[in-house]
């Protein structure tokens, strides 16, 4: 037996539902949040646009901006030159010489380790590939220089970081790890109704190198 | 000749040979430490266990003697359990330093791990026993006990090879340890081969260490130019930048073995200013850089010249036995058939008796140049001068007026190598007219009337024939420096600009050339010179 297909008819349905307190009311409600986002905007209450550089956006917990090379307890790099970034680096911007260690448990160590950030993708697999959380990322874009020396970041420039105050930690493969040891304490910001996506820069205390903790079981 | 059986695949091994060598030979692969082909068998690391039939327990296939008729399985699920097991007891206190350890990348406990292992580790970081790292043992060799597999190579090779014995076993149980007493540094001239045998990062080399991480590394096959033993080796290079050299295996030349100051010659190389341009010295007494094409033309018209002036006898062809048998055929070429002189000399200090002459009971010999004996094959020692003594003493006499001559410095250094040198110097200043063939700047050259960059060792194709007379191919590693042109390479130019109707555009086809010319040399094709090598006539 053929089956009558079950039919709707629209037309029927928007006769039966119209009517005209509809027809007058509904440009009016649609002009109703047209007006109260210009007042918002007039009063300075939320604004699609921001006072770059003096308000950023804050990008995600996850963002891949310029690397950063984290160190040991002393201060030293946590780097052991073992070039898995390098090997995993797609854009080759990576170049590390090693020297040796004084301690034989590490055994070995960067003397040298620069990023080209002309170069670099910010692909993140360095921070993917890297066996001892030596190099992880931060939120910071601002990697403009004068001349193109400049954009050579050496160990020093990547270790030290105190510009990382205005922009804060990005991706890195062990979040708790290193949180439970960055210096990056953010005060109580002021709560600013500004729909939510703009953060001034933030008032954070921040120790110029990212240090891990050693858990006391990995000691040895 | 038992025929034995390895999964599924049926094998005539040889009488005695047991079943990895068998397998080994017939392309299969069974993981394996403590074995190694030119070591005694020991059967201590148990990676090589496999199953054969009416067996009632796996068994060793490095100590298992082929037999007639014998089925045996490498790779059923009993197999790959053993080890597996085998692998995690050898993996209980490794430190899992890979990061920082040179092997990495050649580590023979990575590639079985990824093939049989993969298993968690149930050894948490601080329960493992804990040995010394960074041991000092001499200029070649680093020792971690921490990575050790306990596999015994390298007391075998101190035992039996050198027989020096100088590493052991120190300790019971899982705090075994291998070193040598109160960490006496290793000092006997083959120490560096436990590099290569040790199949786990426990000795690496005090040389190459953190120089590169080996994948990065290209690899050509080539023969070492330390002596006229001719060593098959492999140069490990990168971005035109020699790193190691290793031994490759030749059963009839060096079996696996290279000596330290073999393994260490490429470093002689990197002394001195290299020599970029040729150099013509000019009517003002100075040289100037100049085209090759040049060059060449001026050394063609004045050698014709002084032909005509004082006989084709007055002028004299030094060659070296650091160059290939190419460059040497070559250079014979020219100056016996397009110059006429019969003044072809290559002795520098009695090389043609130092040549087969022993250093060692191992490998090492007296004459360190590469290739004296193609230079004797190639007949390159003049009755009338016999050796450099008589050169300089025919040309302070005024018999000698113009010479070639080809100075390569050796790469492994002997008392006596300044004095030869001198002697060379001596010689050019002598002679009025002089070409020099040549790798690195020098002082002495000012005197030459034209010097010519070639290219060293490792730069160039060709072949050397060794103590043996076997001729074993070179390869080419690296790009030439500057303007640097391998030696047969100049001479095929000069052959040409001199107006010779045969022209060589490739090693090969000069290798070719020789073979047909040469007695030593007829019917051995370029091919036959790669592993072991083809052996000349008489």
């Amino acid at each position: 037996m053929k089956k009558i297909a079950k039919t709707i008819n629209v037309s029927e349905i928007a006769e039966r539902e119209n009517s005209l307190v509809k027809e007058i009311f509904s440009p009016l409600s649609g002009m109703k949040l047209t007006m109260s986002r210009m007042v918002q905007n007039l009063t300075g209450q939320v604004s699609p646009t921001i006072n770059y550089p003096e308000e950023r956006r804050s990008y995600s917990d996850r963002y891949r901006g310029a690397h950063i090379l984290t160190a040991r307890e002393d201060g030293t790099p946590r780097c052991v030159a073992c070039y898995m970034c390098a090997t995993a680096c797609p854009a080759d911007c990576i170049y590390i010489e090693p020297k040796e260690h004084p301690d034989p448990h590490i055994e070995k160590q960067a003397a040298r380790f620069e990023i080209d950030m002309l170069r670099c993708v910010f692909c993140g697999f360095c921070v993917d590939a890297c066996p001892e959380e030596a190099i992880i990322m931060s939120r910071e874009t601002e990697i403009t220089a004068f001349s193109r020396g400049e954009t050579m970041w050496d160990l020093v420039r990547l270790m030290k970081r105190p510009e990382l105050k205005e922009f804060g930690m990005g991706y890195r493969p062990n979040e708790t790890l290193v949180d439970s040891q960055v210096m990056f304490v953010p005060t109580e910001k002021v709560q600013k109704k500004m729909a939510g996506r703009i953060t001034l820069k933030e008032d954070v205390e921040m120790i110029p190198n990212v240090t891990y903790k050693v858990q006391d079981d990995e000691k040895q | 000749m038992p025929k034995i059986t390895i999964d599924d695949l049926e094998i005539e091994a040889k009488d005695g040979q047991t079943v990895i060598q068998a397998a080994l030979e017939h392309g299969l692969d069974i993981p394996h430490y403590c074995y190694h082909p030119d070591l005694p068998i020991d059967g201590n690391c148990r990676m090589c266990l496999v199953e054969v039939e009416k067996m009632p327990k796996l068994t060793p296939s490095c100590t298992t003697v082929c037999g007639e008729g014998m089925k045996v399985t490498t790779n059923n699920e009993r197999v790959k359990m053993a080890v597996r097991g085998v692998l995690e007891f050898l993996l209980i206190n490794h430190p899992v330093d890979c990061p920082v350890c040179d092997q990495a990348g050649e580590c023979r406990l990575q590639d079985y791990y990824m093939v049989y292992g993969l298993h968690t580790s149930e050894i948490a970081m601080d329960m493992k026993v804990h040995k010394r790292k960074v041991v000092d043992l001499g200029e070649m060799v680093v020792l971690d006990q921490e990575r050790c597999v306990l596999c015994s190579r390298c007391i075998r090779f101190f035992d039996h090879v050198t027989g020096t014995g100088e590493m052991q076993f120190f300790g019971r149980g899982d705090h075994t340890v291998i070193g040598t007493i109160d960490d006496r540094p290793l000092d006997n001239p083959y120490s560096g081969n436990v590099v290569d045998i040790c199949p786990v990062g426990a000795l690496t080399s005090r040389d190459f260490r953190f120089k590169c991480r080996v994948w990065f590394l290209n690899s050509t096959d080539s023969v070492c130019g330390g002596c006229s033993t001719g060593c098959n080796v492999r140069v490990d290079h990168r971005d035109g930048n020699l790193f190691r050299l290793l031994p490759r295996r030749n059963i009839e030349v060096n079996k696996s073995w290279l000596c330290d100051e073999g393994r260490l010659s490429f470093h002689e190389l990197e002394n001195g200013e290299r020599l970029h341009r040729p150099m013509v010295k000019g009517e003002d007494g100075m040289q100037a850089p100049v085209k090759w094409s040049d060059a060449l033309r001026a050394i063609d018209v004045n050698l014709k010249d002084c032909r005509q002036a004082f006989g084709a006898n007055a002028i004299l062809g030094l060659a070296s036995a650091s160059a290939t048998n190419e460059a040497l055929f070559l250079f014979k070429e020219y100056l016996k058939e397009q110059i006429g002189t019969a003044q072809l000399e290559f002795r520098l200090d009695h090389e043609d008796q130092k040549v087969t002459e022993k250093e060692d009971d191992i490998l090492r010999h007296t004459d360190k140049r590469p290739n004296s004996m193609g230079a004797i094959k190639l007949d390159l020692m003049s009755r009338d001068l016999n050796g450099l003594d008589g050169a300089l003493a025919a040309a302070r006499d005024g018999r000698l007026k113009a010479g070639v001559i080809i100075w390569f410095k050796p790469l492994v250094r002997r008392d006596g190598d300044e004095q030869i040198e001198a002697k060379v110097a001596e010689l050019i200043n002598a002679l009025q007219y002089s070409v020099v063939f040549t790798t690195h700047k020098t002082t002495w050259l000012k005197d030459a009337n034209v010097v010519l960059p070639v290219t060293a060792w490792s730069e160039e194709e060709g072949t050397y024939t060794n103590y043996q007379g076997r001729v074993q191919k070179i390869g080419r590693a690296i790009r030439p420096k500057g303007d640097a042109l391998p030696l047969w390479e100049a001479f095929a130019m000069l052959l040409e600009t001199s107006g010779s109707k045969r022209l060589w555009l490739s090693a090969a086809e000069v290798f070719a050339g020789m073979s047909e010319t040469i007695p030593a040399y007829q019917g051995i094709a370029l091919e036959q010179t790669r592993l072991p090598g083809a052996l000349v006539t008489a």
